[in-house]
């Protein structure tokens, strides 16, 4: 994390990214939102793993055929 | 009264399955003023299913385990011919619904009567059911309390006596969190274990569906009539029917502890409950999960931008018709960085692994339900350790980690003369519900764990 990360200027700028209108009025909760997102993403990349760890979901082409 | 004695009392036509259906209706016009719990109820519904039951019982058939049982579900299950809310305004919009959805079918034919429709937070996201637009559910216990969410709605019904089974749906803690506030049984079983076809989702990776009831009896009844394998559902797995009704017996189970994470974080008597529990079982194993703060994040972010990406599209056209309380989490979840997902998914499977290790040497632990007894309505703070925090978020702390990864849990009361409610989580292995039941039944053997009475 770039510190010192600014969670408004960054939620402006993503929301132009993805084409979704911030009201000024939401700007203060969603940039609140995103700086306890943030805290979250710190305790989930404090975990050490290696490229061995796969991530949870499993992906089913089909279900395979009964036994 | 509860569900077996009703299913008793209708199968032996002791009683009418018409009259079972007038009196919850009583109870719930007389009830849910107070509670707040039903956002819909349906009398004609009620009242005609009710007289198929008796039909079925006068022709000599059995109309099942259920017979006349009246139960109701968190309004984001669908009921066929009203709209499904999942407690927002948007939702009002939206068609009837053409069908019911699979649990609720599997409740019908099991001879049970649809109520009605229950409060929730808005979209499922949250532990509160401080609904903005149907207003808060009320604890049962002390209306000025949270009934706790996001399934509020079925916990206060089933707490308040209005209907002795309801169905709600656990992303992070949505059954457990109510089901502790509101002093009674709740089910998070295996994920992936019961359908979800036909109800409004929420963060798939950890949608589950589950039972309430103020009795175990009544919970296994339940559980056991929602088992069935639904092939529209891709994320169930086609698992056999294993039936907990009447489970009991502990012995040769290994019962744990667990330390860490689940001994901190919480009030001094939400940790003395899970002592109670612990000395009555002879539970002395420590279990220990140092992942398991990191799993909660994981779920916390997992959430966020699975909530954010399925309500996008509402998010960018009529963000004003959201509940302020979800909102700007739901907005913020479409903006985080995608790396940070995937790093949660790895987080997930590597929590996973270290909880499953761990039952190599336990069959169950306990931690505590909730940090804590249900909060004021509107309460923002609460203190911890001598650390003031934002409520909501901290009344998942110890649910969260466990729906992360989807291994069964099942919140129990401790039995407790006066006072508010306080709960225990007993977590298993993944399938292993049986566990669950034969541990929550000792507890009650023993006159530990009970829905306490709530006050007149």
């Amino acid at each position: 994390m770039p510190d010192p990360f600014d969670p408004q200027a960054y939620a402006i700028q993503a929301a132009a990214l993805i084409g979704l209108p911030l009201a000024p009025a939401h700007l203060p909760g969603v940039a609140a939102n995103v700086a306890l997102a943030a805290r979250m993403a710190a305790m989930v990349f404090a975990v050490p793993l290696t490229p061995a760890d796969e991530a949870a979901p499993v992906y089913t082409p089909a279900p395979p055929p009964a036994a | 009264m509860t569900a077996a004695i009703i299913a008793a009392d209708v199968r032996a036509r002791r009683r009418s399955a018409v009259s079972v259906a007038e009196e919850a209706l009583a109870a719930v016009a007389a009830g849910n003023p107070r509670l707040n719990a039903f956002t819909h109820v349906d009398p004609a519904r009620a009242l005609a299913t009710a007289a198929a039951v008796d039909a079925t019982i006068a022709q000599g058939d059995d109309p099942g385990p259920l017979a006349g049982v009246p139960f109701a579900v968190k309004n984001l299950f669908d009921l066929e011919g009203i709209a499904t809310l999942a407690g927002s305004k948007i939702e009002r919009d939206a068609p009837p619904a053409t069908r019911d959805a699979y649990l609720v079918r599997r409740m019908l034919a099991a001879g049970a009567v649809p109520i009605g429709a229950l409060n929730m937070d808005e979209y499922a996201y949250g532990f509160t059911t401080e609904n903005a637009h149907e207003g808060p559910a009320h604890n049962p216990h002390d209306l000025a309390r949270m009934a706790g969410g996001s399934s509020g709605g079925s916990a206060a019904a089933v707490a308040g006596g209005l209907v002795p089974l309801t169905l709600g749906s656990d992303t992070n803690g949505s059954i457990r969190v109510p089901s502790a506030m509101c002093g009674i049984f709740g089910l998070k079983p295996t994920y992936g274990r019961l359908a979800r076809t036909g109800s409004y989702l929420f963060a798939a990776s950890f949608d589950h569906l589950g039972p309430f009831a103020r009795t175990l009896e009544d919970l296994a009844l339940a559980y056991d009539a929602l088992q069935g394998h639904d092939p529209e559902d891709p994320a169930q797995s086609r698992t056999p029917f294993q039936p907990v009704t009447g489970l009991s017996g502990i012995a040769g189970l290994r019962i744990g502890v667990a330390t860490g994470h689940f001994a901190a974080n919480a009030h001094p008597e939400a940790l003395a409950a899970v002592q109670t529990f612990a000395a009555g079982l002879g539970a002395t194993i420590p279990v220990d999960l140092p992942l398991a703060p990191a799993g909660r994040a994981a779920a916390f972010l997992i959430t966020m931008i699975e909530g954010g990406n399925l309500h996008l599209p509402d998010l960018k056209t009529r963000p004003d018709d959201f509940d302020p309380a979800t909102r700007d989490r739901f907005l913020a979840g479409t903006l985080l960085p995608g790396t940070w997902v995937q790093q949660a998914q790895r987080v997930r499977a590597a929590w996973r692994a270290q909880a499953l290790a761990a039952f190599a040497h336990v069959d169950c632990f306990l931690t505590p339900t909730l940090p804590c007894v249900a909060p004021l309505i509107g309460q923002e703070t609460m203190v911890v350790d001598g650390q003031t925090l934002p409520t909501r978020p901290m009344l998942g702390v110890f649910t969260q980690p466990i729906s992360c990864i989807g291994l069964p849990a099942m919140a129990v009361p401790l039995a407790r003369p006066g006072g508010l409610p306080l709960s225990v989580q007993l977590v298993a292995a993944p399938w292993r519900e049986d566990i669950l039941f034969r541990v929550a039944d000792a507890l009650v053997q023993a006159g530990l764990a009970a829905a306490p009475e709530v006050p007149a």
